[in-house]
């Protein structure tokens, strides 16, 4: 069976600017792939490119098997699901999913059978002859996921749907996305620079930098086994610490000597080690560990769940969080430790 | 805040309190002053068009509908005001089509010189109309199709007007075109709107009410204008404020009260049509 969307090697450079950079990526059908990225890295970019409403300057892009990068966006079997949601202000809920149906001149009872249908799955029944402007942001952005669906397009591709909204409806329309996405098995891309959002729901996630894809992988392998340096630290948070290894010892970026022990020391050179924060035990809990460094608190974050403790070791500065009590105090030296499992070294 | 400070703001605030009523009542005389300088010619000739005497004089000494009854008598009126209203509604036509079209075009397409072609479109809105009108009838007087002359028709006055009315509907709908988020447009292309079907459906809904205002405009534009068609008119094709011109030399009758609260009644009587309709078009939106 053909993928429901390839990309070949797809560029689209705006000037001397490289929005999109020989960008290659397949996706089989039912797939929930996310691009992921900071602003700018050409996630949207390529979303536009897929729905044509950018045309590729090298490359191609093939829907189901077929070329479709010379086609407009009405010629394919895509349906975009914009930030803003994008409804049309003038007609109804009824009539705005009504839309699509009647481009694609289906009858018309056929039309009001599948905008029922369609605003039964988004959980919109009895809205149908609401204007847009009665409706709030989520009910907007659930008009317009059952405009888009009513389609049956091969391709669903979000736009940073959710940005818009706040944070307790951003959880839920999530959640329905995912609980869609799992009913009806469509195939989706979806744009995002919401690392949560993009972890709870992709099968899939393409990290994005610079216009180029650094890894295309499922969230737990990205977590766990980032292919590059910036994909360590742009998912999750982590800490950053420049070190130069001199036989097996550790010195700051000055060269002075800090008191980091690791137990597999790379080879002599400049190095960044990078750790999670919230695998890093310290104090007590330090102790046993295979890695570990000791410094003194320069300051403490209260973040309701845990306490954070940043630390500073010579010229590095890491910070670790810890549920419960605030134990240590300011100017007070503390062990942290962690293991070697939860450290990545990149060559600096 | 202290008792002496209290006490200060409470003063200040009775000083205070009579400057108000002071520039109130300012205020009061000054709007009433601008009102009546507005409604005082309107008013005076709304009197004199039921003025049953022969001459524009006061003082009225008995009221009458004759001169009304005149004015609809006459061929000549009726004439000169079917003349103006399909002239007007050709320039609608004719200026609101073009407009549109070019304002959407130029917002929607990166055109070259696109700061010298908007210049050259707002030209004619600010050339005189003793220019445009001589210069229409020298370029274009000569024409003949068939024993039609272009000369003295009333198309000769509509294409002059609509060089007027266009640049107008242009700039208004111009502005209204970039209030259209662009991802509405995207949004019907992508779910299978042809970019015709698109502009009829989707675009030209969004922008009802600039399009309602600007064909206003243009009938308004086109039945208030008076030089442009003094040049293009010959007898047969006078518009009412040709006429009323030509009279006022002959007779200064109440008649031309008459035709004058006829003209503004048309004017006024349109703009309440568009103001009910976009009332109406703001419930619908719920704004």
């Amino acid at each position: 069976m053909a993928l429901a969307l390839e990309l070949d090697q797809v560029s689209r450079s705006y000037g001397a600017v490289v929005a999109v950079d020989s960008v290659s990526l397949d996706v089989e059908g039912g797939e929930f792939v996310t691009l992921l990225g900071p602003s700018g890295s050409g996630k949207t970019t390529t979303l536009r490119l897929i729905g044509g409403f950018e045309r590729p300057n090298g490359g191609a892009i093939s829907i189901a098997g077929r070329r479709v990068d010379h086609l407009p966006p009405y010629k394919r079997n895509t349906a975009t699901i914009f930030q803003s949601g994008a409804l049309f202000p003038h007609k109804t809920v009824a009539e705005n999913i009504a839309y699509g149906l009647r481009m694609h001149a289906m009858n018309p009872s056929l039309i009001r059978e599948r905008v029922g249908e369609a605003l039964g799955i988004v959980q919109m029944g009895g809205f149908e002859e609401r204007y847009p402007s009665q409706l709030s942001g989520g009910q907007k952005q659930r008009v317009a996921l059952a405009r888009s669906l009513a389609l049956r397009p091969s391709l669903l591709l979000f736009d940073e749907p959710l940005s818009a909204l706040d944070l307790s409806l951003r959880l839920q329309l999530r959640a329905d996305i995912k609980r869609l996405h799992d009913e009806l098995q469509f195939t989706a891309i979806y744009v995002t620079h919401d690392q949560s959002e993009a972890m709870a729901m992709s099968s899939r996630v393409a990290i994005m930098n610079c216009g180029r894809i650094e890894q295309v992988a499922p969230p737990q392998q990205i977590y766990n086994e980032p292919a590059n340096e910036f994909v360590y630290s742009f998912i999750g948070e982590s800490c950053c610490l420049p070190v130069r290894i001199d036989d097996g010892a550790a010195r700051d970026q000055q060269g002075r000597p800090v008191d980091i022990r690791l137990a597999e020391p790379p080879s002599s050179g400049a190095w960044r080690l990078y750790l999670r924060p919230s695998r890093i035990r310290i104090g007590n809990e330090a102790h046993g560990c295979a890695n570990t460094a000791r410094g003194r608190v320069r300051f403490t974050e209260f973040l309701g769940d845990f306490n954070r403790y940043h630390l500073v070791a010579g010229g590095l500065e890491f910070f670790c969080d810890r549920a419960g009590e605030r134990q240590y105090q300011i100017g007070e030296e503390v062990e942290a430790g962690w293991d070697t499992g939860d450290m990545k070294v990149f060559a600096a | 805040m202290t008792e002496a400070a209290l006490a200060q703001s409470v003063g200040s605030g009775r000083l205070a309190g009579i400057s108000v009523t002071v520039w109130r009542a300012a205020g009061i005389v000054f709007a009433s002053f601008v009102t009546l300088y507005v409604l005082i010619p309107i008013g005076v000739t709304i009197a004199m068009s039921f003025n049953d005497g022969s001459f524009i004089r006061f003082p009225i000494t008995s009221w009458s509908l004759r001169w009304y009854e005149g004015f609809f008598a006459s061929t000549r009126w009726t004439q000169a005001l079917a003349n103006s209203l399909v002239i007007a509604l050709g320039t609608t036509v004719i200026s609101t089509v073009s407009g549109i079209l070019a304002a959407w075009t130029f917002d929607r397409y990166n055109l070259p010189l696109k700061n010298v072609i908007y210049v050259l479109i707002m030209l004619p809105l600010f050339t005189p109309g003793v220019v445009l009108g001589l210069g229409i009838a020298i370029a274009f007087g000569g024409i003949e199709i068939g024993g039609w002359s272009f000369f003295g028709s009333r198309g000769s006055v509509v294409i002059a007007h609509s060089l007027w009315a266009m640049p107008l509907v242009f700039m208004l709908m111009e502005a209204t075109f970039r209030t259209v988020d662009r991802r509405i447009i995207e949004a019907s292309y992508d779910l299978g709107g042809r970019p015709v079907r698109t502009f009829f459906e989707i675009v030209l809904p969004m922008v009802s009410t600039g399009v309602i205002s600007s064909a206003l405009f243009a009938f308004v534009i086109s039945l208030n204008e008076f030089v442009m068609a003094l040049f293009l008119t010959s007898r047969g094709t006078q518009t009412l404020p040709v006429l009323m011109w030509l009279s006022l030399r002959s007779a200064g009758t109440p008649e031309l009260a008459v035709t004058a609260v006829v003209l503004a009644t048309a004017v006024f009587a349109c703009m309440s049509l568009v103001m009910v309709w976009y009332v109406r078009q703001l419930r619908k939106l719920g704004r």
